[in-house]
């Protein structure tokens, strides 16, 4: 535990004394702020129009109007970010041979991965941590969002951010060149997100496909063929889907355990393939 | 202290450690001394824990590296090929760094980087960032960042390469005092740095151990023909057909283009020099200078790389 602390700790004040910290929190921070600043505006813009409709009024909710979009564009930043974060946590190491010191250190190579797995976290935490901001500001213009459902909301994009991370430093554990470690990690990354695009047009259900598979045989055993689709399936794996109720604001756990375990999942993937490379 | 049984490293089919053994007592300076590509670096890479090998078994204090590969790394100090540094970090930080992941105790880590800064001659640029500092000063951060946790076993891949002679002088009394505490093994193509700082030689090539022994050993396998130089004021002519007369000279050759001086080669048990001499002050041929030749170290190698027996 100490060896992983002591590796995240010069992961982070190394993306603190490079300008890559600030530039990537600068970059997202411009962004999410104007796409946070004209949805307000909009919002501001109809609520003078037609506030005074009590018809209208109903449908004036700063939660849906304000905070929601906003969510939803900080996972699309991310999606673009987050490759640059992570593209030289372990590609950077290998090419300048400092992976030799790491690695004839008395530390495993679980506790290297996660120390720079923790390192990026602690990148995404402060990145995310300055965004509070926005919804103070709404409370301080006095209107008044559903704190609860914001921080929900808040929880989906740290999930979602976190795994993204998985991704990429999965990615990074594969190749020395960090230009190959970005576009690698955000192909991979996009893919994901959209994954569950065809979902809705992909009615074949999975049991069909594994009748053609196997030539007829899975039929003949008699396990039918309805169920879950393919599109089904996509839905499942795809990282947008799960984000979808908690830009809601709606707290289902079992999105919580598909984030926490797909994380988990890419850690132990980049763990194995860091061990392996060794061995070549 | 270190225990190597016959490692092999296949890198994709290609061997480049073939069958290696050899064992190093504690306290001893083990110098590996081998052309380009011999598999010097595969080796310590080896030995290190960092490459496990593809077969054999390597034991550092009695436990084995890929069975307690913690515990073994613990008693290992490094200093790879290129030294492993971290060039957007400053010196001292950086050490501080390398001392917390080699496990030494939080309230000790200053005095020890204290310590490494001031044994390595670091002082002057201890707050100075690394990717600016000069190749013998990165070279000696390399070697103040394998000292800091004061291991059992020191391994320096080419610990002198990128210095100034003076900087070479300093590294090397450096490491003979590491003599009899820590067990060394450093690796160099460089002759004169084995001749200087180590009891052992073992020479590589090709992936193969080709020699082992010690310096005074080494040296004596060039004894099997003795060489003798010779220098006189007024040799007559037919002087070379004179000399080859003498009891176990083997052949009398000029040494290059001065006239009078020769090479004298003779049978390594028979010394001819006291026959020389008297046949010399006899014929009044003027002797100048009759020394022995030992074969340089230079000449040791470069006849074990090509495969000759010395």
């Amino acid at each position: 535990m100490r060896n992983t602390l002591t590796i995240a700790g010069r992961e982070i004040r190394t993306y603190f004394t490079s300008p890559l910290a600030y530039v990537v929190i600068g970059v997202f921070l411009a962004l999410s702020g104007y796409i946070f600043w004209s949805s307000l505006w909009r919002f501001s813009e109809l609520c003078l129009q037609f506030g005074a409709n009590p018809m209208y009024r109903q449908q004036l909710n700063v939660n849906d109007m304000v905070i929601r979009p906003m969510f939803g564009s900080m996972g699309f930043i991310f999606l673009m970010l987050i490759p640059l974060v992570t593209m030289r946590l372990l590609a950077e190491e290998k090419k300048n041979g400092t992976s030799e010191l790491l690695f004839t250190c008395p530390v495993t190579s679980a506790e290297v991965v996660l120390g720079k797995y923790l390192g990026g976290a602690m990148l995404l935490v402060v990145m995310l941590g300055v965004t509070l901001s926005y919804p103070l500001l709404i409370m301080g213009s006095g209107s008044s969002p559903d704190l609860k459902q914001a921080l929900v909301g808040y929880l989906g994009v740290l999930l979602m951010g976190l795994s993204f991370l998985g991704v990429g430093l999965l990615i990074s554990s594969l190749t020395e060149n960090q230009i190959v470690a970005a576009v690698g990690a955000f192909g991979a990354l996009l893919m994901l997100w959209v994954l569950s695009w065809v979902a809705d047009s992909a009615t074949v259900t999975l049991a069909t496909i594994l009748d053609r598979v196997s030539l007829g045989l899975w039929e003949r055993a008699g396990l039918g063929l309805g169920g879950a689709t393919l599109g089904d399936l996509l839905n499942r794996v795809s990282l947008l889907e799960h984000f979808q109720d908690f830009r809601k604001g709606v707290l289902d756990s079992g999105h919580v355990i598909f984030y926490l375990s797909f994380t988990f999942f890419a850690l132990f993937l980049t763990q194995r393939v860091v061990e392996s490379r060794r061995w070549r | 202290m270190i225990e190597v049984s016959s490692i092999t490293k296949l890198y994709g089919g290609r061997p480049a450690v073939r069958d290696v053994s050899f064992s190093v007592r504690k306290g001893e300076v083990l110098g590996f001394l081998g052309p380009n590509g011999a598999g010097k670096t595969t080796t310590m890479r080896i030995l290190t824990g960092f490459v496990p090998p593809t077969s054999g078994s390597v034991q550092v204090g009695g436990l084995d590296i890929l069975e307690q590969p913690i515990e073994v790394k613990r008693k290992i100090g490094y200093l790879p090929e290129h030294p492993p540094l971290y060039r957007e970090m400053l010196v001292r930080p950086f050490l501080s760094f390398v001392a917390a992941i080699r496990g030494v105790p939080r309230r000790q880590i200053r005095a020890r980087v204290d310590r490494a800064i001031e044994r390595c001659g670091l002082t002057s640029v201890s707050g100075r960032l690394i990717g600016l500092l000069s190749k013998g000063y990165q070279q000696r951060v390399g070697l103040a960042q394998a000292l800091l946790h004061d291991p059992e076993v020191l391994i320096l891949d080419e610990p002198t390469v990128g210095l100034d002679p003076s900087q070479i002088r300093e590294i090397r009394d450096l490491i003979k005092g590491f003599a009899g505490e820590h067990t060394v093994i450093l690796s160099t193509h460089i002759l004169a740095e084995v001749t200087m700082t180590c009891q052992r030689v073992m020479i590589i090539n090709e992936g193969r151990i080709a020699a082992e022994d010690t310096l005074a050993g080494l040296a004596a396998r060039g004894e099997r023909t003795r060489r003798v130089a010779l220098r006189l004021a007024r040799p007559p002519a037919g002087v070379e057909t004179d000399l080859r007369g003498i009891p176990g000279v083997l052949g009398v050759t000029r040494d290059g283009t001065d006239a009078g001086a020769y090479i004298v080669e003779s049978d390594g048990a028979a010394d001819p020099r006291e026959a020389i001499a008297a046949r010399a002050v006899q014929g009044g041929w003027g002797l100048l200078e009759l020394r022995s030749l030992s074969l340089s170290l230079e000449e040791i190698f470069i006849r074990i790389v090509r495969g000759e027996s010395a």
